[in-house]
């Protein structure tokens, strides 16, 4: 269960629609007078593209044609291809300030499709700005007509609706290229809108059956909690009560000792039931809130807890739940098995996010594939949160649990 | 008679432990897991073993694998199984080798203390002692609906006793009735509840509870 979640930013491709997203991930918007020469680059790179498709390609296709030969030419051509590509990358960042991710690899048959379109788009780009140049130089002529008055009215008339007409279509399809080139090199150079649904249905799969998991084994230690503790002392009280009733004949001192001792078991049974109900579920989280709910966790735990809580809105009822026994499962390890004397725990909202950070001054050595950490990572990640564990050994422990209150 | 306790709940074991010697048994052991069970019956060699059938190590059947494997080896010492939950399967198993000297009863049975000392005293003497609850979920699952409303509040009460594995006579005795009639009240009951057709473990417990019918 110890998958790599996604940071939030991934998720916010889903938010806009996908095509519209000018640039890559995350990208800082850069300004047109540095776009432009990027796209007259863009131009220069799409037809080295081209050339090297051509020669290249031309040397290599017999092996290509060549089952045996084939994989060794393909990776060959790619390679170069790779070259090519990193170097419209690197425009892309330099000029339209895409970020890419880091560590991705695009396998050879992305990198050659890519090569391969966007000399068919860039050499397009071409023709575009090259026609764009040529209404600029007739735009140019007719003024000079104009001025030197060898133009009537209605042919300047007729003269300029046409450019117009044109000039509105060709700077159109600059746009559409330009939008064309962004969205390629996103596909590329980064995971595809295919690949990152497909990654987020994974996410949530696993989240899914881990959710089930946590509730199974919620069950089970609810019913070890009932069995081992209340049922147990129940079914003692009641053999108390039995003997006491047997030795009304024959011993009649011992029934007073025997009901007295029934009597204090009682006590322990109602302590024990009260307790067992609190750990299945808090209620003071839906009547008094968060707040109130974290202070009784402070109030039962032996050790002293420094509480800082700054969340000045209502927060969604999971999110309260998840953060709640995030903190309590926490303290009780840190009670437990950590060894600490002091616990400190802080509750803040970033934005849209609520961050609860739990930490210890124990021995460390926290195990994030233990039963209650695993649960807690279940809860938090059903959520689209995050749960960060440092923990190592000699201590401190800091676990910080992220949880998206949208 | 000389007893062993198996049984992981601290608290329950001190208070049988108790209850036996206030009832002049004597307690030759008292353990907490299944392990330290068999250890000590072989060393001991008790007359009835007491053994509850959630333990550790693994805190599921490991108490009943215990019994069994007591009652291959040594099956002259009596055993009463306590159970958490009425498991038909538990019970089946445990009845199926031999019904002499056997008893499976819920655990909770032990705070009806005469119930459970009474029932320690029939297996000891040779019979069995089975959960009235295991005969009702039995006779629940053959019959649909309710089916202890199709029989007579007498019929009711001769089944009952009959389950927790008294002899024809002690049913007549305990009912003052007579023994022809308990067992034509047996007749009918197997009758009206359609006992005579059902498969697989319910056949092995009617089968004791025929045997314990003869």
């Amino acid at each position: 269960m110890q998958g790599d979640l996604p940071n939030f930013a991934t998720h916010h491709l889903f938010l806009g629609s996908p095509g519209q997203n000018d640039g890559g991930r995350g990208a800082a918007e850069s300004s047109w007078p540095r776009k432009i020469p990027g796209a007259l680059l863009g131009c220069c790179t799409a037809l080295i593209g081209l050339v090297y498709l051509l020669i290249a390609g031309t040397a290599m296709a017999p092996f290509l044609l060549w089952p045996r030969t084939r994989p060794g030419a393909l990776a060959a051509l790619a390679s170069g291809a790779r070259r090519l590509a990193g170097l419209d990358r690197a425009r892309r960042f330099v000029f339209f300030g895409d970020r890419f991710p880091e560590h991705y690899k695009s396998s050879d048959q992305k990198v050659l499709r890519y090569l391969a379109i966007r000399s068919y788009t860039g050499v397009l780009c071409t023709i575009v700005v090259g026609l764009l140049g040529f209404g600029v130089i007739l735009a140019a002529v007719l003024a000079m007509q104009l001025v030197q008055g060898h133009l009537d009215l209605q042919e300047l008339l007729t003269q300029a609706l046409l450019g117009g007409v044109l000039l509105f279509l060709d700077v159109q399809g600059i746009y559409s290229l330009a939008a064309l080139d962004a969205r390629l090199a996103r596909e590329c150079f980064g995971p595809s809108e295919r690949e990152l649904l497909r990654q987020r249905i994974d996410e949530l799969a696993t989240s899914r059956a881990a959710v089930l998991q946590a509730v199974d084994a919620e069950r089970r230690r609810i019913e070890r909690d009932l069995h081992d503790g209340i049922q147990q002392r129940l079914v003692a009280l009641a053999m108390l009560l039995g003997r006491a009733r047997r030795s009304r004949g024959r011993n009649p001192e011992q029934v007073d000792a025997l009901l007295h001792q029934a009597h204090q078991e009682s006590q322990e049974v109602i302590t024990e039931l009260r307790e067992a109900t609190w750990r299945i579920y808090p209620s003071a989280l839906d009547s008094l809130g968060l707040k109130e709910a974290l202070s009784g966790v402070s109030e039962r735990c032996s050790l002293p807890i420094r509480m800082e809580f700054e969340v000045d809105r209502v927060l969604p009822q999971t999110v309260e739940t998840a953060a709640y026994f995030v903190v309590s499962e926490c303290v009780t390890n840190a009670a437990k098995h950590s060894g600490a004397t002091a616990v400190a725990i802080r509750l803040a909202l970033h934005g849209a996010v609520l961050v609860v950070r739990v930490e210890d001054n124990g021995t460390g050595g926290a195990d994030p594939a233990g039963s209650g950490l695993t649960g807690l990572r279940s809860r938090v990640s059903a959520l689209d949160g995050l749960l960060h564990i440092d923990s190592p050994l000699g201590g401190p422990t800091t676990i910080t649990a992220e949880l998206p209150c949208a | 008679m000389r007893v062993i306790l198996a049984e992981d709940s601290t608290l329950l074991r001190e208070g049988l432990v108790r209850l036996l010697v206030e009832e002049g048994h004597e307690v030759v052991a008292a353990v907490g897991d299944a392990v330290s069970l068999m250890k000590e019956v072989e060393e001991r060699m008790p007359d009835m073993v007491v053994v509850d059938i959630r333990m550790p190590p693994t805190h599921t059947d490991d108490g009943l694998r215990a019994a069994l494997e007591i009652r291959k080896r040594w099956p002259r010492i009596s055993l009463l199984v306590l159970s958490q939950h009425v498991e038909r399967n538990y019970a089946a198993q445990l009845l199926a080798s031999n019904a002499e000297r056997v008893g499976y009863l819920l655990k909770d049975r032990v705070a009806q203390v005469e119930e459970f000392l009474d029932a320690l005293e029939r297996i000891h003497a040779g019979g069995a002692a089975i959960d009235p609850e295991v005969v009702r979920q039995l006779v629940i699952r053959t019959t649909h609906g309710d089916p202890l409303a199709r029989l007579t509040p007498r019929e009711r009460s001769v089944l009952e006793t009959l389950a927790q594995g008294h002899t024809n006579t002690a049913i007549a005795q305990k009912l003052h009735i007579s023994l022809s009639s308990v067992e034509k009240n047996l007749n009918t009951i197997f009758d009206k509840l359609d006992l005579s057709h059902t498969a697989g473990y319910s056949r092995r417990i009617l089968a004791v509870l025929r045997y314990l019918e003869s």
